[in-house]
């Protein structure tokens, strides 16, 4: 989030003088083509036929953020649509948008706070008022603030910990820890895609790419399953489509399993686990080597010579890549060549690459296509993201006097997202110390990999004394807690919002479409409550920061300020649209966006060659690289004689060439390194996960649309693999990793990689509701809403929750960015033994332990780091020190 | 609304409306947002669907494809359900709809029996919100929406605009520029009911049946647990 801003408060300025003019338009008159019916916006029940109340909101099903309009009917929400104003989402919603109300809804959510009674983990609980709960919580907060003020010790305040698995608060968690002085806010992005971050951002910016797949005629797609999951996937899904069909792009998906992404696709190649990498070099040496680069792009935007990338290039050949990948040579030679010569171009990548030991480098590999073939920020191309910012209400807390070991672990400097998943080893090996452990949105009992050791330290009430949830539902997590102070859904509470879904930066807002159920109270109040009950008398400092009259108060404070929004209305205006500034209307013929003459209102391009103004210029000095300073500032780059504004680097060039990895021993270019699990045994396989288009990680199991069309995950096996160890289809299965093992059913499939195993981890739940857990018939937790639905009680037809892999999962962490090597676990497959039940896990939380050591080994700060980077020309012997550095 | 039961035939006729659907398959990317968005439309319950995206595998690695076939009623010009229902609860709008009276059913199937396409159902009665059950139920190509100058929900969030919906009888409709410059087929033409959802690009072989027998064990094993939780609808087979 903070990293994010800084780019945005760019594109913020710029918009805020242009947004006034684009919003001011009527949209009166419709052309008389296309569909003939109107798209959207408006909606009447199919029973009554009576107009539905509208009300605009954010969605967070998942984490893409469309815009919707929720439709209420006697005080319900009956149907969620996209929102027509939303430049990116263009009126649609995917499965999970659209049944995103269910949750709501759903019979088994929390409905008041809750206090433990039996132990952790038993189910035995006690209804408390949200004015209890916010007490309890305040007070064990305030002794540990009490015990580190009596010590004079900053550093004990981060015994405070929130551990968010997906924070869309807009930087309501950030403030509420730093007031409590804790820099120990745990994030999950390292589970995610950390690693493509950190490939991308030292080298132009915040952020992942945002293709303009609607205007190009190339796309390389790595590893990511765009049509189905991955950042954007709604808005991406529709322009890719519009793409490959309306603009006939050509495009070639890398992936081990045929996604509905590969399936797409012209061409589907499926590449060793972890072997993108390998390729995009070797592309990128036919692209150098054969002279198909952009020369002036490379000569004048990056920091590296075409001489310099040959020569790093040169061993990177076709039939290298191929002996790695098993992706044939002649192919690599031919799609290198293809992208090369059709412009525009674009790649797209998500965590395919990433999620490996060394997944940074991938990352950095297949970005550098973009930038040697001259595509970045080009019309059709592989373009910057798009957000824009919003400002912090005053005073804003400072960050913690003390930095947090489990926030930002000191083995790792450049994983600028964190390292959340070594946190429960800390814990148990006594490196860190907990005192008050908050859970918001987080779920690593069920998410995280060797999800067992977090499932035994979240128990431990000697390295977590004190634990408290804010989830609204009982997850594998949450049902640990001491005190549970339920949240509201995602319909029923405000949040400020932005995300580079597109191309045309945007801001929204998250408000209660209806008020909260049955007296539940919204996490930012709860914030509110307890800051209020910790400093009541405003002694201590912090109450000010939390000096909001109610919730509504504090998003006026965000929005009601920025220039261009303000005279529009400032936030009402995004009560009343949900999204700012509107760009015009969305065509019903081809969708894109346009203004009443039905002209496409074209987004903008080369957002680093907008050119500096004489008074920005103003006292600015250059230096012999070309980079504008002023004040000890960056502020562009000069080519050619003239003065740009560049990217997001110290340099504002583009940085294949990474001064600061090489500072810790990594190769400061892009390079391949052969993971182990290269080089597994014949008989073994990687396992692979994956996500569903109508499921989110762990969220959306209980959520009956969704359940009931995907409500199992049975292992992808190709037919000659399963041939090999006499598995037929539908057979039980043991799939065993140094951890365990898991019983569970295989999928006969040609549609993988015969040495890869997929597992999807949509499905598998031992919590998070009955309907999860397939247990409808059961009664109701007094707690829950209850009552609930007949359909679900009545009509729940399939027999089978799946299994889930993450127990055999093996922790390892990318040294560079920090991210969970999800695809690097070996395994054997083989029919289940006698006596194994469908669904039985078997995982070691010592082997884990031994999986924590050995991932420190990668480390820069690790024995293997300098034995792995042999090629890196710097004095080994004089690394920077590893320090505490980081702040939450 | 004037009822038009057992309403001639409209395609083409003068003055009128022939409301149709064209699916664009080279555009669907089997997302499953039609299916949900017409789940919480109309509050259907579990274990029936108005609208599905069938989901086939063909090939053997590494040369293989999924194919998605998005299926829903055809709103025939001459529907078989309608002639054949007993009761009148069936009857054919004269803009093209073919629309379900829910207190003249009496859920006797016939017309389940008599449409080729498996485009019907009998709502459970057990429902969430709405509380109509135990009768026949169909798509409506959301007429409710339509009447009031909305699309229908399944083509409003259709993501890859696979979904298009127009007057067939409008020649500077969408649907009739689409449907005059592609090649389109209908389901089961040999059946003679004039089925009006248009489909560009099919896989032949997805075109035959709706509730196709299940492929993999996955598939088979959740059909087996639909059939005895319902022994009087279909299904559609799943996405595994």
């Amino acid at each position: 989030m903070s990293n994010f801003t800084s780019i945005s408060r760019r594109d913020f300025i710029k918009l805020g003088s242009a947004a006034g003019a684009v919003g001011a338009f009527g949209f009166g008159g419709r052309r008389l083509v296309a569909m003939e019916q109107k798209l959207g916006g408006q909606d009447f029940s199919a029973t009554s036929g009576g107009e539905r109340q509208s009300v605009p909101y954010t969605c967070l099903a998942c984490n893409i953020e469309d815009g919707g309009v929720a439709y209420v009917e006697n005080g319900r929400v009956v149907k969620l649509e996209g929102n027509m104003d939303h430049p990116n989402t263009r009126g649609k919603l995917c499965a999970k948008g659209n049944s995103g109300f269910l949750h709501i809804y759903d019979p088994d959510r929390i409905m008041t706070p809750l206090l433990r009674t039996g132990k952790r983990g038993e189910g035995k609980w006690k209804r408390i008022s949200y004015d209890e709960a916010t007490s309890l919580l305040a007070k064990k907060l305030r002794e540990v603030i009490d015990r580190a003020n009596a010590e004079d010790k900053p550093e004990i305040l981060n015994e405070i910990v929130l551990k968010w698995g997906r924070n869309r608060t807009g930087g309501a968690c950030e403030r509420f820890m730093h007031a409590l002085g804790s820099n120990s806010t745990i994030h999950h992005t390292d589970i995610c895609e950390a690693s493509k971050k950190v490939g991308l951002e030292p080298s132009w910016g915040p952020d992942i790419e945002s293709c303009d797949w609607a205007n190009t005629k190339y796309i390389l797609n790595f590893g990511s399953n765009v049509l189905e999951t991955a950042y954007f996937m709604n808005p991406n899904s529709q322009r890719l489509v519009d793409g490959v069909v309306g603009n006939k792009a050509k495009l070639v998906s890398f992936d081990v399993r045929m996604s509905n992404t590969s399936s797409f696709a012209d061409e589907w190649f499926a590449p060793f686990p972890g072997t993108d990498g390998a390729i995009a070099l070797a592309m990128a040496h036919v692209i150098m080597h054969e002279d198909l680069y952009d020369k002036d792009f490379v000569r004048d935007w990056t920091n590296v010579t075409a001489e310099q990338l040959k020569e790093h290039l040169k061993t990177y050949t076709p039939e290298f890549a191929e002996e790695e990948s098993g992706v044939p040579a002649k192919d690599i030679r031919r799609i290198a060549r293809e992208f090369a010569t059709t412009k525009p171009a674009t790649t797209f990548s998500y965590r395919g690459p990433v999620k490996h030991v060394y997944g940074t480098y991938q990352e950095a590999a297949i970005h550098m296509l973009n930038v040697i073939t001259g595509n970045v920020e080009k019309k059709g191309g592989y373009c910057l993201p798009r957000g824009m910012g919003w400002p912090q209400p005053e005073p804003e807390p400072p960050k913690g006097k003390a930095p947090s070991l489990l926030a930002s672990p000191p083995e790792y400097p450049l994983a600028s997202h964190h390292v959340s998943t070594l946190a429960p080893y800390r814990l148990k090996k006594g490196e860190a110390r907990v005192s008050v452990w908050m859970s918001f949105y987080d779920n690593p009992v069920y998410t995280y990999p060797s999800s067992h050791v977090w499932k035994e330290v979240l128990q431990d009430e000697n390295l977590i004394p004190f634990f408290v949830s804010f989830s609204p539902f009982m997850s594998e997590t949450t049902e640990n807690a001491d005190l549970i102070i339920p949240d509201v859904t995602y319909l029923e509470r405000h949040d400020p919002e932005s995300m580079p879904s597109g191309l045309y930066p945007c801001m929204s807002i998250r408000q209660p479409v209806v008020k909260p159920l049955g007296g539940t109270q919204e996490f930012r109040q709860t914030l509110i409550d307890v800051i209020h009950k910790v400093d009541p008398d405003g002694t201590l400092g912090i109450k000010k920061y939390f000096a909001f009259d109610s919730v509504e108060d504090w998003m006026r404070a965000h929005f009601d300020e920025i220039p261009g929004l303000k005279e529009q209305g400032g936030y009402d205006f995004l009560k009343k649209k949900g999204v700012w500034p509107i760009y015009g209307k969305v065509d019903p013929d081809t969708a894109k966006i346009v203004d009443r003459n039905g002209n496409e209102v074209e987004p903008d391009y080369a957002l680093h060659e907008k050119q500096l103004s004489q008074s920005q210029m103003e006292g600015a000095e250059i230096d012999e690289q070309g980079t504008i300073r002023k004040d000890g500032k960056a502020i562009g780059v000069q080519i050619n004689g003239k003065n740009y504004v560049g990217f997001g680097t110290p340099s504002k060039k583009i940085e294949l060439y990474k001064e600061n990895f090489k500072k810790y021993g990594f190769n400061p270019l892009p390079v391949y390194k052969r993971l182990p699990s290269r080089d597994k045994k014949d008989n073994e396989m990687v396992l692979s996960t994956y996500k569903v288009n109508v499921h989110t990680q762990s969220r959306t199991a209980s959520i009956k649309y969704l359940a009931e069309l995907y409500h199992k995950n049975p292992a992808w096996i190709n037919s000659k693999s399963a041939a090999a160890r006499g598995i037929k289809d539908g057979e039980l299965i043991r799939v065993t990793s140094k951890l365990g093992y898991i019983v569970t059913q295989a999928h006969v499939t040609e549609g993988i990689r015969p040495d890869v195993i997929a597992i999807s981890t949509a499905c598998g739940h031992s919590s998070y509701g009955r309907l999860s857990q397939l247990k409808v018939k059961e009664q109701a937790p007094v707690w829950s809403q209850g009552g609930g639905d007949v359909d679900i009680a009545n009509n729940v037809w399939w027999d089978d929750k799946g299994v889930h892999p993450n127990p055999i999962i093996q922790l390892a962490v990318d040294p560079i960015g920090g991210s969970q090597g999800w695809f690097d676990t070996v395994v054997t497959v083989s029919k289940a033994e006698p006596g194994d039940s469908y669904g039985d896990v078997k995982a070691s939380v010592e082997a884990s332990v031994k999986d924590y050591e050995e991932t420190l080994r990668y480390a820069y700060t690790g024995d293997l780091h300098r034995k792995n980077h042999k090629e890196v020309d710097i004095e080994w012997d004089h690394l920077p020190p590893a320090s505490l550095h980081g702040h939450g | 609304m004037a009822l038009g039961l057992q309403a001639p035939p409209s395609l083409g006729v003068p003055g009128k409306k022939r409301w149709a659907m064209v699916i664009d398959l080279r555009r669907c990317i089997g997302c499953m947002a039609c299916v949900c968005a017409d789940k919480a439309e109309y509050d259907v319950p579990l274990g029936v669907w108005r609208t599905i995206v069938k989901v086939k595998n063909t090939g053997k690695f590494p040369n293989t494809k999924r194919h998605f076939m998005p299926r829903l009623c055809n709103h025939c010009d001459n529907p078989p359900c309608v002639r054949n229902c007993p009761t009148q609860a069936t009857y054919k709008h004269e803009d093209g709809f073919v629309l379900q009276r829910y207190e003249r059913c009496i859920a006797c199937r016939t017309c389940i029996a008599a449409c080729p396409y498996n485009a019907r159902h009998v709502l459970p009665k057990n429902r969430d919100r709405v509380k109509i059950g135990g009768v026949v139920d169909k798509c409506t190509f959301c007429n409710h929406r339509v009447e009031k100058g909305l699309l229908p929900a399944c083509v409003q969030t259709c993501l890859g605009r696979s979904r298009i919906f127009g007057d067939l009888n409008d020649p500077k409709s969408e649907v009739s520029r689409l449907v005059a410059t592609h090649s389109t087929v209908v389901l089961k033409p040999g059946k003679g009911t004039q089925p009006q959802v248009y489909y560009i690009k099919p896989d032949r072989s997805l075109t035959e049946q709706a509730y196709s027998e299940p492929v993999s064990h996955a598939a088979k094993e959740d059909a087996k647990a639909f059939y005895r939780h319902n022994r009087g609808s279909k299904f559609f087979s799943g996405v595994l």
